[in-house]
């Protein structure tokens, strides 16, 4: 019979029973979501990364390795392979918008990869492997031939088979390159002996390790082994495992902190709500007591409901998690468009079960301990109509204003939990629109920085890492161009980018961490943001080029924000006076894509608007998040705030029939809800405006370990923000207020107070 | 002259297939200034009645006027307005607002109320001026039904509706309550009419409505009322 009641019952209080498990549901649903996403990273990157022999370290010599120094190396105790490897950028000839990463590996079980589509891996093969994914955005099929350009050489082949390489798991042309873009950049593998074939030499600038070895050990086996000194750059500092392991450590900060406010908010509803029917079942309550149930099994009874409904919304939960994390993870989803990786299965993390469980079990507690309250006593005391806090000579407060002002405020404190939960959600409504809106404004800032502020040119043109520096200084002038040196430093122990700029013509610009234009000085280096730890202004820092025993110390000039790159920032002058040894990478001229000339040294060009093109799904992704974030937003306030309108207009039913009765019309009454809702929403709002700018600084902060990031928030965020938050709460304060026409004055005015 | 007037009053409320005929047909006029008792055992009818005459209900059929204007189909607003105007209630468990002061129940009806009556002076007739910084629950049910009264008759109504007014109170504050009531109904000229089923209260009435099943059973006019202090209670 009481299984009954209880369906009964949660019919009843059919709109806080969907509340809470809304409520539920989004926040377990959204922790679930947020946590799985990074997981799913972790795991799906790890198995790729092991399964296709993602090197743990990576030699580079400008001279290349010989075979017996690969040898020597895979000699080493602790190491497990070493391959010699080479990957060049390579324009595909018939079409020099496009262009691939060419990489050859001697031994294919470091860095290699795994075949999707057609032949498996020869060593002695003559084909080549692509990436199934440019093939497909560029409908190249098995068989179909290509010839790549390198340098005055040409490599054809017939494409025999479509691969997945861990090492290109983030497709990116160059360090600008936020998103791949398939259209444009690749990648693919020749044999060995189609690279000898198609060279008539053999020449391997890298050599890649398996190695559980630390990196400074490892380090000084290499110098014992080859008698030289080699720069080694652990996988840390390779771009793929950096970013997988950016995205994996940014999952896991929202993962902490957004969802987990959600959630705790849902949990804060589950107990004013449960506290409320309790209350409002009290008369129940003493019924069944008086009529002989033991306490034991009311208390079974009413836990019961937090029980199912924490049953139903984890499990809803689980599903939305799953739903939530492959919206992100999945092929085709945002990820998916980042990653290119073969596996995308989701996993939760362990300590999930726990939390799960951990829920429903607060759930249940919180009915138990909502009802026990109403249990204490005799029969006779449970079966008193529940009365709210009386009022007191010392709640006066204001004698001011009109009626409905001061009834307003004494109701507010007079029924605090249920005002601070109001306040709590219209605060949570605010923070997830100022965030969510502000991180829109702030990569819409990061974006027309490095569109605007810092490119001034219509053509970057990308040379050879063997350019000959004479030769790109040749280029530069003839394209009248700006230019660019880019190159790994050990900077205490970390790989950090040494830019050496030439900018005299204005083409690239430097900028400060204000985003204003830096006019650089010669006397020293600038830090870009990240670094700014490393060293005060006016103090010395030291680095070393890679493949050199150089070291080069350096007085600090300043600070500049960089879009991409963790680097260190000099002029041409300075480098020269520095005696560094460096080569051009990258010439910037106004001069427009399809006329420059075609040179030995280039190894690509890209336009200005294509570069800004490739950020199209990045913006994409952002404003999916935004949206994402923005319904959760309104979400959270329309159920908080309605779930609480309807539990004050029960609780005020009898009062608000009485003003009924003494000639008020139901639109005064509507305005006295409205404007008490609208009051706490003034509240909310100069609360949580100021906690959204907090949580997006904190935002920023967790993200600046891959973006330079300054906070941007622009006057339509926070008159979106505002007015999204006022119009959730007159709407659904206006819902409630139109239960007022429905009140029936006799049946409210029965009974004792 | 006659300021309430039913006619042919019937009030059927609808469960599902139920139907339950609260009044059935009821027909009867008031004077004005009486003071008019409506008798009647349990789901007689007696609130119904009540209700309809104070604009908290409308009829299924039939005609109520009052002062010669017919409420029976108003607009919810007109309603309103017909309470705000011309009727003050008295309830059994007075109904006060909770978080509003005593002098703020009794001020409050000046938002509505065009002919107001100052509330300072309304809380001076019923005993209640030191009282006025008071909540409801800081007073006994004594005090608070005088403030119910104060501020029924702060609107200055015409008709004055009391339902069970002393039924929530002991005897003696009952007979209290009571004496005031009409002491200043009489004072301000209303038109008082009590829903009861308590027979002493009847006996003080100028005009006897006895109701059973729905219908008017008896009008019956008591030329020589007693006072309260006459009746045995």
């Amino acid at each position: 019979m009481l299984i009954r009641k209880l369906f009964r019952t949660a019919w009843q209080y059919k709109a806080q029973f969907i509340s809470m498990l809304i409520m539920i549901t989004l926040g377990m649903g959204i922790f679930l979501g947020f946590n799985m996403e990074w997981a799913t990273i972790e795991r799906d990157t790890s198995r790729f990364f092991e399964e296709t022999g993602y090197a743990d370290y990576r030699l580079y010599s400008d001279s290349g390795f010989t075979e017996e120094e690969a040898e020597a190396a895979a000699n080493i105790k602790g190491v497990e392979r070493a391959s010699r490897f080479l990957t060049v950028n390579l324009d595909i000839k018939s079409d020099s918008a496009k262009s691939l990463a060419l990489d050859v590996t001697e031994d294919i079980s470091v860095s290699g990869f795994m075949v999707t589509e057609g032949e498996p891996y020869d060593a002695q093969g003559e084909g080549i492997w692509l990436s199934d994914k440019f093939a497909e955005v560029n409908n190249i099929s098995i068989g179909d031939e290509l010839t790549l350009e390198y340098k005055a050489a040409e490599i054809k082949g017939r494409v025999v088979g479509l691969v997945k390489s861990a090492e290109h798991m983030i497709c990116l042309a160059d360090a600008n390159q936020l998103m791949p873009d398939y259209s444009t950049y690749g990648y693919a593998y020749i044999s060995p002996a189609k690279l000898k074939q198609a060279l008539g030499f053999e020449f391997y600038p890298q050599l890649n390790i398996i190695s559980s070895l630390e990196k400074d050990e490892l380090e000084e086996q290499i110098r014992a082994a080859l008698g030289r000194t080699i720069m080694v750059s652990p996988k840390t500092d390779h771009v793929v495992y950096k970013e997988a392991n950016g995205e994996a450590d940014e999952g896991k900060t929202m993962g902490a902190i957004l969802p987990v406010i959600f959630l705790a908010i849902a949990i804060l509803t589950m107990v004013t709500t449960m506290h409320r029917i309790a209350t409002n079942e009290k008369l129940q309550i003493g019924t069944l007591k008086a009529l002989g149930f033991k306490n034991r099994r009311i208390l079974a009874h009413y836990t019961s409901y937090g029980l199912v409904i924490g049953l139903i919304g984890c499990a809803i939960g689980v599903a939305l998690g799953y739903g939530v994390c492959y919206l992100i993870m999945n092929p085709n989803g945002m990820m998916g468009t980042y990653f290119d990786m073969p596996y995308w299965d989701m996993t939760m993390p362990s300590f999930c079960i726990p939390v799960l469980i951990g829920t429903v079990l607060l759930l249940t507690a919180i009915s138990y301990l909502s009802v026990r309250r109403q249990l204490r006593g005799t029969a006779a005391d449970a079966l008193r109509p529940y009365t709210p806090r009386l009022m007191s000579s010392r709640m006066v407060g204001t004698a001011h204003g009109s009626f409905g002002t001061r009834w307003n405020l004494r109701d507010i404190r007079r029924h605090k939990s249920r005002s601070a939960m109001t306040l709590i959600g219209i605060i949570g409504c605010m923070v997830l629109l100022v965030g969510g809106l502000g991180m829109r404004d702030t990569m819409a800032g990061f974006l027309d920085l490095l569109d605007n502020r810092i490119s001034n040119y219509s053509t970057k043109v990308n040379l050879n890492e063997d350019a000959d520096r004479e030769a790109a200084f040749a280029l530069a002038d003839e394209l009248e161009g700006d230019w660019v040196s880019q190159q790994g430093v050990s900077l205490d122990g970390e790989t950090v980018v040494l830019e050496i700029y030439d900018n005299s013509r204005d083409l690239v610009r430097v900028v400060d961490e204000n985003n204003d234009h830096i006019a650089l000085s010669d006397e020293g280096v600038y830090l870009c943001q990240r670094l700014k730890d490393r060293a005060a202004v006016g103090e010395d820092i030291t680095f070393s080029p890679y493949d050199s025993d150089e070291e080069y110390t350096v007085k600090v000039v300043g600070y500049a924000r960089s879009v991409m790159t963790e680097c260190i920032i000099m002029t041409r002058a300075c480098a020269e006076r520095l005696g560094i040894d460096y080569g051009v990478s990258s010439v910037f001229t106004d001069i427009e894509k399809e006329d420059v000339t075609s040179s030995e040294i280039i190894s690509g060009t890209q336009s200005h608007r294509q570069l800004m093109d490739t950020f199209a799904s990045f913006t994409e992704i952002m404003d999916t998040m935004v949206f994402i974030l923005c319904i959760a937003a309104i979400i959270l306030g329309v159920v908080v705030l309605y779930n609480l309108g309807v539990m004050s207009y029960i609780e005020r039913s009898r009062e608000l029939a009485t003003l009924k009765v003494l000639g008020f019309r139901s639109r005064s009454i509507g305005k006295l809800l409205i404007t008490q809702n609208l009051w706490l929403t003034v509240i909310g709002v100069v609360i949580g405006l100021p906690a959204g700018v907090a949580v997006l600084h904190w935002l920023i902060k967790a993200l600046a370990s891959e973006y330079e990031l300054k906070l941007m928030l622009g006057p339509a965020t926070y008159l979106i923000s505002v007015l999204l938050t006022f119009g959730v709460s007159l709407v659904v304060g206006l819902m409630v207020a139109r239960k007022n026409k429905k009140i029936d004055m006799v049946e409210a005015l029965k009974g004792a107070e | 002259m006659a300021i309430v007037e039913f006619n042919n009053v019937t009030r059927v409320y609808k469960t599902g297939e139920h139907e339950l005929r609260a009044l059935d047909g009821v027909s009867f006029t008031l004077e004005q200034g009486k003071f008019v008792v409506i008798l009647g055992p349990s789901g007689a009818g007696k609130s119904t009645l009540l209700n309809l005459l104070g604009g908290l209900d409308s009829p299924t059929s039939g005609t109520i006027k009052v002062n010669g204007h017919d409420i029976s189909k108003l607009s919810d607003n007109e309603l309103a307005d017909y309470r705000a105007s011309t009727v003050g209630f008295v309830f059994q468990f007075y109904n006060l607002i909770s978080t509003l002061t005593v002098y703020e129940n009794v001020a409050l009806v000046s938002e509505i109320a065009k002919d107001a009556l100052p509330a300072e002076r309304m809380l001076e007739e019923v005993g209640l001026s030191d009282h006025s910084g008071n909540f409801p629950s800081e007073l006994s049910g004594g005090e608070q039904q005088r403030v119910s009264i104060a501020r029924a008759l702060a609107k200055n109504p015409q008709i004055l509706l009391c339902d069970e007014p002393t039924g929530a109170l002991d005897s003696e504050t009952g007979v209290m309550v009571l004496k005031l009531l009409l002491s200043m109904a009489k004072n301000y000229g209303k038109t008082i009419v009590i829903v009861t089923h308590n027979q002493s209260i009847a006996r003080m009435a100028d005009v006897v409505l006895r109701v059973k099943n729905g219908r008017i059973m008896s009008v019956a006019e008591q030329p020589e009322p007693l006072s309260a202090d006459e009746v045995e209670w």
